[in-house]
């Protein structure tokens, strides 16, 4: 359906690889991991697209969400959608069959377990790619750009926001994604985003996005020398 | 008439979609459509009436979310939306009113952290509402995962006397969205006995015509369609619905013919749809076609039909006679028995037999558990095998599918046990040819008891196909003349009563030497006569090759397609067979010359197994693991400190010792705490409440292990109370938590909490990919485990052992 070509070298970085020497061995065992991963993978995806505007909420700044009874809490999303007019509301699964694998194979091999999670990752965030250039396309459509996934748990975007993603787009029935009582997806390799509507075609100039990461002081990759995938995407 | 009966002779018609209606009625995205039931009921009561203009039979009222898991934001009990949701649908004048009921939104544990029990209580308090207010059916709609659905019809069979309707929602795969296929749920909801089963939402009904086809090939009861109006689409951001009412309609008239008894729509389906379908069906003669006689047994997600050949039931998940298997299950550890689970299923098994019969533990909370993880990895469907009819009770309860009951007997007392569970959940029965006078001697005596066995079944509506006799093996050294009435006894029991058998068959060779071979030759006597399935090792080669053997003559194994891709490398070396070159095992001649230390640095997990067994016949077990796993461990870890080395090769080491210490577990006399004796003190782990993210705690579970602790773990989404009993009752010195997420890190500190008021003096050491230094004060631990090596550093510290 879609041609999804996972990148080596992130898959390492999900290992924690900065520049140490790999053996073939696992080079190997990540094409493996790979294979077997997309053999398992099933990919669906939802999106809606809102009308925004700025609000007030207990006397904080936050973004309505015109149409649902949802509104965006957090100076970090604010930030990210205050030039906006539209945004669209994203969430993608690899599904359950996923999840399966990497559980069952810990009690085989935990080494191999870890690397089809790391794989796992990168396909999610690939998949993400598909779907945010599916959007782009439907700002292009009312002439405007889009900036880049913004996910709840990220800066002060509040983790709770999953809930409302899950009522909003009915994760439930149309992609089978259930949020649980504290806030976790499943099926685990799950994605929710926010990508606001710019005016501007081209991409809004932004912070690297590490400045807002809560994790920043203990990140291992800024450690090492590099980022996330969320560092890397949005850096401009 | 009563719709259980009305139904037997006539096509029922529900109505169709609601929330689309809702919204264009002014419902905002993402609100609850069920709060309309208290705030707008002439919405909902127009929209109702409607649907009964059109020709509808069945209002479903709108309750569709109406759980305790949904609706307690709204400020409405679920008695008070569901209430007045009945009365709307009752006050529409429809012939019939339903309470519907969704999917809870929660995956059931182990995938989730949902428990079957908890389903079960929040499904009931919608069920005893909807059953108060005056609902004559309860629908169980758009649902994904049978074992919830268990959940939920047991509800509706044990607390009210309502037919129960349950409709999937499969997607374009053919499964749902935890894998169930319209086979494993037309069987397994057949077996639990609701009144109608059938498939509703995600696909129009072009999509569904396969899935249709199949639920009425194998469902007993009358088959429920619901599609929506065509496929979604996104346009514009939004979802739309592809079809219009006169396709919908022409589609449905083919439904109505191939025999589906009860219609209606689901998304994007409205009034006109249903008063188009109803006017183009209602001449369709009426039919509720045959369905497939077949003895089946299912998982969750997969279905073995046993009509279509022999199948294999893999019996090592048995504790008699296995001295490690009864140690896992005194400890409570099924990761092991999934381990067995996981590989009899690669090896070949079709079903799995599941017996965790010890005297001194809870068996039927025991079998209850262990169903619980194993289907969960494996998706063979499973064989529960207990003499005790609560363990029965409690294993099927749970378990994900239609199973199979291992066993019930010619005896009048066990028949009254075992066939009532039988009936009420659905199971296929293993019925021996034994009674009050023992096993018969001749064939036919052994038939008689077949016979009988059928017959009584009958008084239970079980049918014979879901029968399978067990004609019984008695052992050749001890009464070598009657081994042959075994085979006698099947060929009567298929030609005569026309049901499935079953054979466990090691018993033949027992007091005699090859085995095997003796096995494998009874097995294939047995498959000649007409034997349906086998309870064998199957990762017995000698056994397997009978098995495969045989497929390929009654052609079952198309092409040979399993055979060659088994044998396509066999050799005969000078009187011993090999399945194929190359195993995994490495001879000690190999791994002489290297030395066990650089073996588990460079991660030679096939290696360093061998080399363990070799140093054990010069070396102590203590001062392998001191001066050889420890000592190489530290390099690995201090280089993976350094940044020399990443995690996968701090793994890669970690397993060769596991596999080391394996080996040394084999070999070594157990002490009587079940360790392994080296005794480095015992530590409890813990992925805390909430929090299902485990495989970082996996790993320093792993490692901890490998440096001699014994690890009581407790696995994740663990409740407070159990950690606090485990480190209390256990008196460890140490106890880790793990959390991944900002919102368990409450738990974690209340965990903590709980601990010390409990009076446990253990440290406790955290970790998990959102702590750090800070966080450690803040939920009040001693230490910081930032990784599995910085772990095992502070257990060093605390046992000593630096």
């Amino acid at each position: 359906m879609f041609d999804i070509k996972p990148d080596k070298n992130e898959i390492l970085r999900y290992m924690g690889h900065s520049n140490q020497q790999v053996e073939d061995g696992i080079y190997n065992l990540i094409d493996e991991c790979i294979e077997e991963i997309k053999s398992v993978i099933k990919f669906r995806y939802t999106y809606k697209i809102f009308d925004v505007q700025l609000g007030i909420r207990d006397d904080v700044s936050c973004i309505e969400l015109l149409g649902t009874n949802v509104v965006f809490k957090g100076n970090d999303i604010y930030e990210h959608l205050r030039d906006c007019r539209k945004c669209a509301v994203m969430a993608v699964t690899l599904g359950i069959e996923v999840d399966k694998l990497i559980r069952t194979m810990q009690s085989e091999d935990m080494l191999k377990a870890f690397v089809l999670d790391s794989c796992a990752t990168e396909f999610i965030e690939k998949y993400c790619d598909v779907v945010e250039n599916e959007i782009r396309v439907m700002a292009q459509r009312e002439r405007c750009g889009i900036n880049f996934r913004f996910s709840p748990g990220y800066g002060d975007f509040p983790i709770e926001t999953q809930r409302d993603i899950e009522r909003i787009l009915e994760t439930i029935k149309r992609i089978g994604l259930t949020v649980t009582a504290s806030s976790i997806m499943l099926p685990r390799k799950s994605v929710t985003a926010v990508i606001g509507f710019t005016k501007d075609v081209t991409l809004m100039p932004g912070k690297s996005s590490c400045d807002i990461c809560s994790l920043r002081n203990e990140c291992l990759f800024r450690k090492g020398g590099t980022t996330c995938a969320r560092g890397r995407v949005y850096k401009v | 008439m009563r719709v259980a009966e009305y139904i037997k002779c006539n096509r029922l018609y529900f109505d169709g979609g609601m929330g689309t209606m809702l919204q264009k009625a002014g419902l905002e995205t993402g609100g609850l459509p069920e709060v309309y039931n208290i705030e707008h009921p002439d919405v909902v009561l127009d929209i109702h009436r409607e649907y009964v203009k059109a020709g509808a039979d069945v209002i479903t009222a709108n309750t569709f979310q109406a759980s305790e898991l949904k609706i307690s934001s709204s400020g409405y009990t679920v008695e008070e939306i569901i209430t007045a949701g009945v009365d709307l649908a009752k006050k529409s004048g429809a012939k019939y009113t339903a309470i519907d009921i969704g999917p809870l939104g929660q995956l059931m544990e182990p995938m989730g952290t949902m428990t079957f029990d908890e389903a079960y209580d929040v499904f009931k308090r919608q069920i005893v509402a909807g059953y108060k207010a005056g609902a004559d059916i309860v629908l169980l709609e758009t649902m994904s995962d049978l074992l919830e659905v268990k959940a939920a019809v047991l509800a509706v069979r044990e607390n009210t006397d309502l037919p129960v309707f349950v409709t999937m929602t499969f997607q374009d795969d053919g499964r749902t969205f935890v894998g169930c296929d319209p086979k494993s749920a037309a069987i397994t909801l057949s077996g639990l006995k609701v009144d109608a089963l059938g498939v509703n939402c995600s696909l129009g009904p072009v999509e569904l015509m396969s899935v249709i086809d199949e639920l009425i090939k194998y469902s007993r009861v009358p088959v429920m369609v619901q599609p929506n109006a065509g496929l979604p689409s996104i346009e514009n951001g939004n979802t739309v619905y592809t079809i219009t009412a006169d396709e919908f309609s022409d589609c449905m008239v083919k439904i109505a013919e191939s025999g589906a008894a009860i219609l209606g729509g689901c998304c994007g389906t409205t009034p006109e749809f249903i008063s188009k379908m109803k006017r183009k069906t209602v001449d369709v003669p009426f039919i509720l076609p045959e369905y497939e006689r077949v003895t089946a047994v299912s998982s969750g997600t997969n279905t073995v039909i046993m009509d279509n050949g022999i199948s294999v039931i893999g019996e090592r998940i048995n504790p008699t006679g296995k001295k490690k298997l009864k140690e896992k299950l005194r400890e409570q550890d099924f990761g092991y028995l999934v381990g067995e689970a996981l590989q009899q299923q690669k090896a070949g098994a079709d079903i799995l037999d599941v017996n965790c019969g010890l005297p001194e533990i809870d068996e039927a909370k025991t079998l209850a558990n262990a169903v619980k993880e194993i289907q969960a990895a494996v998706n063979t469907p499973l064989q529960l095998d207990s003499s005790d009819r609560t363990a029965i009770e409690a294993g099927i309860r749970k378990y994900n599918g239609k199973p199979i009951i291992n066993s019930v007997n010619g005896k009048q007392e066990s028949m009254d046990d075992v066939f009532p569970i039988a009936q009420k959940y659905g199971a296929v029965v293993i019925g021996l040819c034994l009674d009050e006078g023992g096993i018969p001697e001749t064939a036919e005596g052994r038939y008689k008891i077949a016979e009988r066995i059928v017959k009584e079944a009958e008084k239970y509506d079980i049918p014979k196909e879901d029968i399978i006799i067990d004609c019984l093996v008695l052992t050749a050294s001890a009464q070598q003349s009657l081994v042959i009435e075994t085979i006698n006894a099947i060929k009567l029991v298929k030609s005569r009563l026309g049901v499935k058998t079953v054979l466990g068959v090691s018993n033949v060779s027992f007091g005699l030497p090859a085995r095997p071979i003796l096995n494998s030759v009874f097995l294939s006597a047995s498959f000649g006569a007409g034997l349906d399935s086998a309870i064998i090792n199957p990762m017995s080669e000698e056994v397997m090759q009978s098995v495969r053997a045989f497929k390929v003559i009654n052609n079952q194994d198309r092409d040979a397609v399993e055979y060659i891709e088994n044998y396509s490398g066999y050799k005969t070396v000078s009187g011993s067979v090999n399945k194929n070159e190359g195993s995994g095992d490495v001879k000690a001649a190999d791994v002489s010359g290297g030395d066990l230390k650089s073996m588990i640095i460079d991660g030679r997990k096939e290696l360093v197994g061998t080399k363990t067994r070799e140093m054990l016949k010069n070396t102590d077990p203590v001062s392998i693991i001191d001066g050889e796993f420890i000592p190489a461990l530290d390099v690995v870890g201090e280089r993976y400190e350094k940044g020399t080395v990443f995690l996968p090769q701090l793994i890669q080491s970690a397993e060769a010792v596991k596999s080391g210490f394996e080996v040394i577990k084999e070999t070594m006399p157990k002490n009587s705490s079940g360790s392994d004796g080296s005794g480095k003190g015992k530590i409890v782990l813990a992925t805390v409440e909430g929090d299902i993210h485990d495989i970082g705690k996996n790993i320093v579970r792993m490692l901890l292990e490998n440096y001699g602790y014994d690890v009581i773990d407790l696995g994740k989404d663990v409740p407070i109370d159990k950690v606090v009993e485990a480190a209390v009752s256990n008196n460890v010195k140490l106890v880790g938590l793990s959390a991944l997420m900002t919102t368990t890190v409450k738990n974690m500190k209340d965990t903590i909490t709980a601990l010390r008021s409990a009076g446990s003096n253990a440290k406790v050491v955290v970790g998990g990919a959102v702590l750090n230094e800070e966080y450690v004060e803040f939920v009040g631990a001693d230490y910081y485990g930032r990784d599995a090596r910085a772990t095992v550093k502070v257990a060093n510290e605390i046992f000593n052992n630096a």
